[in-house]
């Protein structure tokens, strides 16, 4: 079946990706913040924000269809979400206008972060920037193990759905709903059992080595300069 | 019930994630002194198993759905710190995967998702159920569980938009509630559903070494780790001081808000300013298309 909503594009290599994970996801969570503290009047700090997030979206030649399809997805959870804004009082449009604008800009962040680092790299990065082992680990796991559980999961589904008809009592759903889950957690708890005696067997200590670390370079320096000089332009601006 | 960036102001959603990020890093080091090595494939194949079982969308009403949210069930299969942990793997990975939920609201979500829903279900679980719990009773536990911890962080969502100004407490808070208390039901009832499926087919899955005992202090930490941030968050987002960010900022920016906003509607020339969207929008595409043709190493893409 198909996988394909994970760092679909971290493979290629353009300048944004051969960046440190550590100056990636600083200088985006700098990027996003700088955002959120644009005042709802800047409109010149928000196309600013945008351009650059256009110009850092060319340069990492991730397909414009894949991140506008991406934005397209979350928007309405975003616009959901607001939904209340205009009843807030007299501004209630522009809230809404403000809100939707924010949040979409960091969308974009976010979409160019994942999409321009290997998850291994990224999970690297978070772990030297004192991000507690555990997590990482879970992390590296869950990124190991959702591609199979999620096949696991169609599967049942279909075999659900193809043995049902009409209209069952929402009791009986529940039901089956849980054992399906019960079932997925057993499956699931067996193999990953199974996976995790044959890493500890092999050598596996907590941590996952990475073929070809990124390191610091001049491109970083660029990278951390030109955000810089964003938040320092929108706040001055 | 994931919040999108942009909608928490900056002071809340800052605070939020600095004591977020202090749970999690409690958690961590909690988890560490106890055995940890035997929990690490537990946790990560919970995390995973709730980032999948989220997919697996059940009809609510009104064309609406629910899905197992998961966290009163990873705390109390797994106890509080390991299940805090499993559920910040999981909301991680969402943010990251599926942009769902934002990169600065991630510490609002940890705690709403992650430590309040684990938290509530696991002492509410445990108040109503002992660890040799069989049959109705663990599937009530269950149940109670599943639900107050669906209920409590959907308000504790609420309160957060609420106290931002994104959305009206008075119209949030009742909102959120009343449709998690039916989301709840769902969760409540899958979480029964999953217990009396385990307690059946590998009841080793619930015994106690899994939770280690729920003792006094246990119950007392856990109602510190909901009460002080809930009571932190009213006090930030009530206090009439100045948001510390704010301050270190030059006069201009706060001068900036009273501004007139190009975003704002009904204003005359409405037409100037559609062309001027269009206008940008075509600058910004030439920008990204020099941009990219600029960086491209002879590579179609």
């Amino acid at each position: 079946m198909k996988h394909s909503f994970v760092d679909r594009f971290a493979e290629l290599e353009s300048p944004l990706h051969l960046l440190d994970a550590r100056t990636k996801l600083i200088g985006f969570i700098a990027l996003a913040a700088a955002v959120l503290y644009i005042p709802p009047g800047n409109s010149v700090a928000f196309f600013a924000a945008f351009f650059l997030l256009a110009i850092f979206a060319g340069i990492s030649q991730i397909p414009l269809p894949y991140i506008v399809g991406r934005t397209l997805v979350i928007l309405p959870f975003v616009l959901l979400a607001a939904l209340a804004a205009p009843w807030g009082g007299k501004d209630g449009w522009t809230r809404l206008a403000v809100l939707v604008l924010r949040s979409t800009l960091c969308l974009l962040v976010l979409i160019l972060l994942t999409n321009t680092t290997r998850f291994v790299e990224l999970l690297r990065g978070l772990r030297k920037l004192g991000c507690p082992r555990i997590l990482v680990v879970n992390l590296s796991f869950l990124y190991r193990y959702i591609f199979v559980l999620s096949d696991e999961i169609m599967r049942m589904r279909q075999a659900r759905d193809s043995r049902r008809v009409g209209r069952v009592a929402i009791s009986t759903e529940m039901k089956t709903l849980g054992s399906m889950l019960g079932t997925l957690m057993v499956r699931s708890f067996e193999r990953a059992d199974r996976l995790y005696q044959a890493m500890v067997s092999r050598g596996f200590s907590g941590e996952f080595p990475v073929a070809a670390p990124r390191s610091f370079s001049w491109r970083d320096l660029a990278f951390i300069a030109v955000v810089a000089l964003f938040i320092a332009a929108t706040v001055y601006l | 019930m994931h919040i999108p960036d942009g909608f928490l102001t900056n002071r809340i959603a800052l605070s939020m994630d600095v004591l977020s990020g202090a749970t999690v890093l409690l958690a961590a080091h909690r988890l560490k002194l106890e055995s940890a090595m035997r929990l690490i494939p537990m946790m990560g194949v919970f995390s995973s198993f709730v980032f999948a079982a989220q997919m697996l969308n059940f009809p609510v009403f009104g064309g609406t759905s629910g899905h197992l949210v998961g966290g009163a069930l990873v705390g109390i299969l797994l106890g509080p710190m390991a299940g805090l942990l499993t559920m910040a793997t999981v909301i991680i990975a969402q943010a990251l995967f599926l942009q769902d939920g934002g990169l600065v609201a991630l510490g609002a979500n940890l705690f709403n998702i992650g430590a309040v829903s684990v938290l509530i279900g696991y002492t509410v679980y445990r108040l109503f159920g002992s660890p040799e719990a069989k049959g109705k009773r663990l599937s009530a536990a269950g149940f109670v569980a599943g639900w107050f911890s669906v209920v409590v962080s959907a308000a504790a969502c609420a309160l957060e938009l609420g106290l931002s100004g994104a959305v009206p407490l008075k119209v949030g808070l009742p909102a959120m509630a009343g449709y998690h208390a039916v989301i709840g039901l769902v969760e409540g009832g899958l979480t029964a559903g999953v217990l009396s499926f385990l307690v059946r087919a590998r009841p080793d899955f619930l015994k106690k070494e899994a939770a280690p005992r729920f003792g006094f202090w246990d119950g007392v930490g856990g109602l510190i780790l909901v009460a002080i941030p809930l009571a932190f968050l009213a006090l930030a987002g009530s206090s009439s001081l100045p948001d510390p960010l704010q301050a270190l900022l030059p006069e201009p920016v706060a001068g900036a808000v009273e501004q007139e906003s190009i975003l704002s509607p009904g204003r005359a020339d409405d037409l100037n300013r559609v062309l001027l969207y269009i206008g940008i929008l075509v600058v910004g595409a030439i920008a990204l298309l020099a941009a990219r043709r600029l960086t491209s190493r002879g590579r179609p893409s």
